[in-house]
């Protein structure tokens, strides 16, 4: 049932003298341009895998201006495995997986937590998404856990799962896979475009990045407190607070604001190519990249009811410090 | 003779979807699909997750059961809690919910058409004898020739590789007009997020939702920067998106015959245009059914979830609101519940809310644009029931929503409250009831002692691609298979034009 995935030799005779000129060029040339500042263009092959995803990632990816998707897919990444933007489907894309796997060098990109105690919540053509990721890691030059719940579990590892859903990192560790120098976490819920493509050029062009230590996030664009450059952070030195949801005026830390255990760049960079983001529209940040993003029930986003029920987080976990 | 066609992964929707059928060969030789089975392959457990929680954070949580149309979610959230809190939405604060939910549903009906539809239809290779002067045409063509020329063995990845069939369009002229749109439409579906961020704060996942209406007030800078992106977007609608389906639909008149599922339609309506809550809320896509031509309004107590060909042991044959969800894994064959309405299976959509809409009171201006579609076409209403139908439905459905959204704008008071204070009640219940862009949504909540008691989403694609139900019945996807020729069992590429013009979204669907 494998599909020829290469044009077909009448195709490639249409193509002309540029094939003779391509006859001098040696095989699988990575860098289409590599020079100077257009040193970042490759054609980096990216294998893409879903696994307990909401496809969030993906469409955020295509959220993406700079590059603009266009240009993504044509001259920044090659894209051999998309389950949502590919064109391949059924055994195609199956038979798709397994070449780029024998020919390796990709770098593997993981959306979604992955099911650790019900390996049949997540199942890809014949095979459980934890055995499809554990023969495709070892080949990968680095593995890229792209929002929070590949990265650190996220919400459908929230407490009472029932899937023991687990982070790219737990599955890695459980399959004794290095880590170390291989996986890069790009979490937020959904991970910035800017901050995985940044990381995917990065990756391409330059090898692993800096990251932090413990959270494997680089530091390139995990490494800066919401909170810190938060442009209410006045009304919080002034003590002004927000008083009710859709309140515009005053710091929306008493609404339940968790910038202050963030680190990502929304204040700088803003979303959708910069036309908003959460604090500036009012709303509390929920701490969406944070490792314990929607973790806890006793933990809720917001403060409105809290003097109504017990809640077992403390002040200090809303201030955070270092997660 | 009989043999068994699979496909897995059914890719180009959202999530993990398998298919599986039995295909029966006829005197003459032709292949066609005689059962078919959708198979739901990623479970969560979100319901469970949302058990004991603060009541509040379910407009957060349940946006994450999908990253394509969280925003419905969210507002079917809304919805319910408002409904259990006692609250209504402000002037503005329902306006801008409308306004957001809109804007994602032309970016989520863009991204249907052309990235994930398209490549079912359109010839991808036709690029390589581009001699026009569009620059993405010619880029495209010489990004693919270098490919090639380096040896790449995925040159044209994500594009290639694809079903090897003759079934693509023939004319170069199409294919290079639909590929320069596909283009453009990554561009336009951008600038429909950015029109949701606007008011919602970023897309997907929006923050700003909350009961009552949403946290970013209407300036009149922001009023702008909607309106600019909007008349963007309309015009790419009305001169590329309406044109593009009508080509593929004169290029493939066959779909008018394919993919006709039960003739059993349920819109729950969508977008308030009353500052109140609950079934009387008069919506601009109305609620109601249509089974086998006849309208009737809509009773939500005539909804039931099965679960006896599912991968749950929860009891089967319950309403949403005594609903459970306990998964057993080696049980029934999906992930999918078995929804039904009055025990009928039911198909959910544009093609479930353009028939709504043509049959309800009121419906005048919706029979107007539909009949003059359908005279330009020379096609009967009674094949609006097809592959073509859905698309056509999905593309009507854009030009009202964003001719409405223009409306709308005008409607917001300026600086306005966009949502105002409520207090969260020891005990409550409430549902509610919407559209996501791929149809029916509704949530169902019950509050104990100020937290989540209980809650259960059924969703769109849980309605489209039911697995079969106790009694066997199938569900609107696996009914719509049925029949369908299949010229190359190898390369089913007709199935999956089929299950995908129902759009579906699986994350959704088992949550």
């Amino acid at each position: 049932m494998t599909q020829d995935v290469r044009f077909t030799r009448r195709e490639l005779m249409k193509l002309g003298g540029l094939l003779a000129v391509g006859a001098s060029l040696p095989a699988r040339t990575a860098k289409v341009f590599a020079d100077g500042a257009q040193k970042l263009l490759t054609t980096t092959r990216i294998v893409w895998i879903q696994a307990q995803s909401c496809t969030g990632d993906s469409v955020s990816l295509l959220n993406s201006v700079d590059p603009d998707p266009v240009d993504l897919l044509t001259r920044f990444i090659s894209l051999v495995a998309h389950q949502t933007i590919g064109a391949a489907q059924g055994q195609t894309f199956m038979d798709a997986l397994d070449k780029a796997r024998e020919q390796g060098e990709y770098i593997l990109v993981i959306e979604g937590s992955i099911p650790l105690d019900m390996p049949e919540a997540c199942v890809i053509g014949d095979s459980t998404v934890e055995s499809l990721l554990v023969r495709l890691i070892p080949r990968a030059k680095a593995v890229v856990a792209v929002g929070t719940c590949a990265a650190f579990g996220g919400l459908p590892a929230a407490e009472g799962n029932q899937t023991g859903a687990g982070s790219v990192s737990q599955l890695m560790t459980r399959h004794q896979l290095p880590i170390q120098g291989r996986l890069i976490n790009c979490p937020s819920c959904p991970t910035h475009p800017k901050c995985l493509i940044g990381t995917l050029a990065y990756v391409a062009a330059k090898g692993y990045p800096q990251v932090d230590p413990e959270l494997l996030t680089p530091t390139t664009f995990y490494g800066h407190s919401t909170h810190d450059e938060c442009p209410r952070y006045h009304y919080y030195e002034r003590k002004i607070f927000a008083k009710y949801l859709g309140d515009q005026h005053g710091c929306l830390f008493e609404l339940g604001c968790l910038g202050p255990i963030s680190y990502t760049e929304c204040p700088h960079r803003q979303w959708n190519t910069g036309v908003n983001w959460c604090i500036r529209a009012s709303a509390p940040c929920i701490g969406c990249s944070s490792p314990h993003f929607g973790k806890r029930k006793d933990f809720p986003f917001y403060r409105k009811g809290e003097h109504q029920h017990a809640v077992a987080y403390t002040e200090q976990d809303r201030k955070g410090g270092r997660p | 003779m009989a043999s068994t066609m699979v496909i897995s992964p059914m890719t180009r929707i959202e999530g993990h979807l398998a298919v599986h059928t039995e295909i029966s060969q006829t005197p003459d030789g032709q292949h066609r699909i005689a059962s078919a089975r959708c198979i739901g392959e990623m479970y969560r457990g979100i319901e469970k997750i949302l058990q004991g929680r603060d009541p509040l954070d379910a407009q957060q949580i349940t946006q994450r059961i999908c990253g394509v149309c969280p925003i419905s979610h969210g507002i079917a959230s809304v919805l319910a809690q408002e409904m259990a809190y006692g609250v209504k939405p402000t002037h503005n604060g329902r306006i801008l919910q409308n306004l957001i939910q809109a804007s994602n549903y032309l970016q989520s009906h863009i991204l249907h058409f052309y990235h994930l539809a398209a490549l079912d239809f359109v010839d991808v290779k036709a690029i390589l004898k581009y001699t026009g002067n569009n620059r993405t045409l010619r880029e495209l063509r010489a990004w693919v020739e270098r490919a090639v020329a380096s040896g790449d063995a995925f040159a044209g990845a994500p594009f290639l590789p694809r079903y090897e069939v003759d079934q693509y369009a023939k004319s170069d002229e199409i294919n290079w007009a639909l590929l320069a749109s596909y283009a453009q439409a990554l561009e336009l579906r951008t600038i429909a997020h950015e029109m949701a961020a606007v008011f919602g704060a970023k897309l997907p996942h929006s923050t700003s939702l909350v009961p009552t209406g949403v946290t970013q007030a209407p300036t009149i800078e922001r009023i702008l920067a909607f309106r600019s992106r909007l008349l963007k977007i309309s015009h790419f609608i009305e001169d590329v998106y309406i044109p593009d389906v009508t080509t593929a639909a004169k290029s493939f008149p066959g779909y008018w015959d394919i993919g006709k599922s039960y003739d059993n339609f349920l819109s729950y309506g969508v977008f308030r245009e009353e500052d109140s809550v609950g079934l009387s809320t008069r919506t601009f896509l109305p609620a109601g059914t249509v089974i086998n031509g006849t309208w009737a309004s809509l009773d939500p107590q005539r909804i039931r979830e099965f679960v006896g060909q599912s991968r749950f042991s929860s009891a089967s044959d319950r309403h949403p609101f005594e609903g459970e969800t306990i998964p057993s894994p080696a049980k029934g064959y999906s992930w999918l519940k078995a929804p039904r309405y009055g025990g009928e299976p039911m198909e959910v959509g544009p093609l479930a809310r353009v028939l709504v809409a043509y049959a309800a009171p009121g419906g005048d201006w919706v029979r107007r644009d539909v009949d003059r579609v359908l005279e330009s076409l020379g096609v009967p209403r009674e094949k609006m029931n097809s592959v073509l139908g859905r698309h056509l439905s999905r593309a009507l459905e854009a030009v009202w929503i964003a001719k409405r959204c223009d409306e709308w704008l005008d409607e917001l008071v300026v600086d306005g409250a966009p949502a105002q204070d409520f207090s969260l009640p020891r005990t409550g219940r409430g549902f509610g009831l919407t559209e996501a862009p791929r149809g029916a949504l509704g949530h169902w909540m019950v509050i104990d002692e100020y937290k989540i008691g209980r809650y259960q989403c059924v969703v769109p694609t849980t309605w489209n691609c039911s697995p079969r139900d106790d009694r066997g019945v199938p569900g609107p996807v696996e009914k719509a298979l049925e029949g369908t020729p299949i010229e190359n069992p190898a390369q089913p590429i007709e199935a999956g034009r089929v299950v995908r013009s129902f759009d579906p979204c699986m994350a959704c669907a088992i949550h």
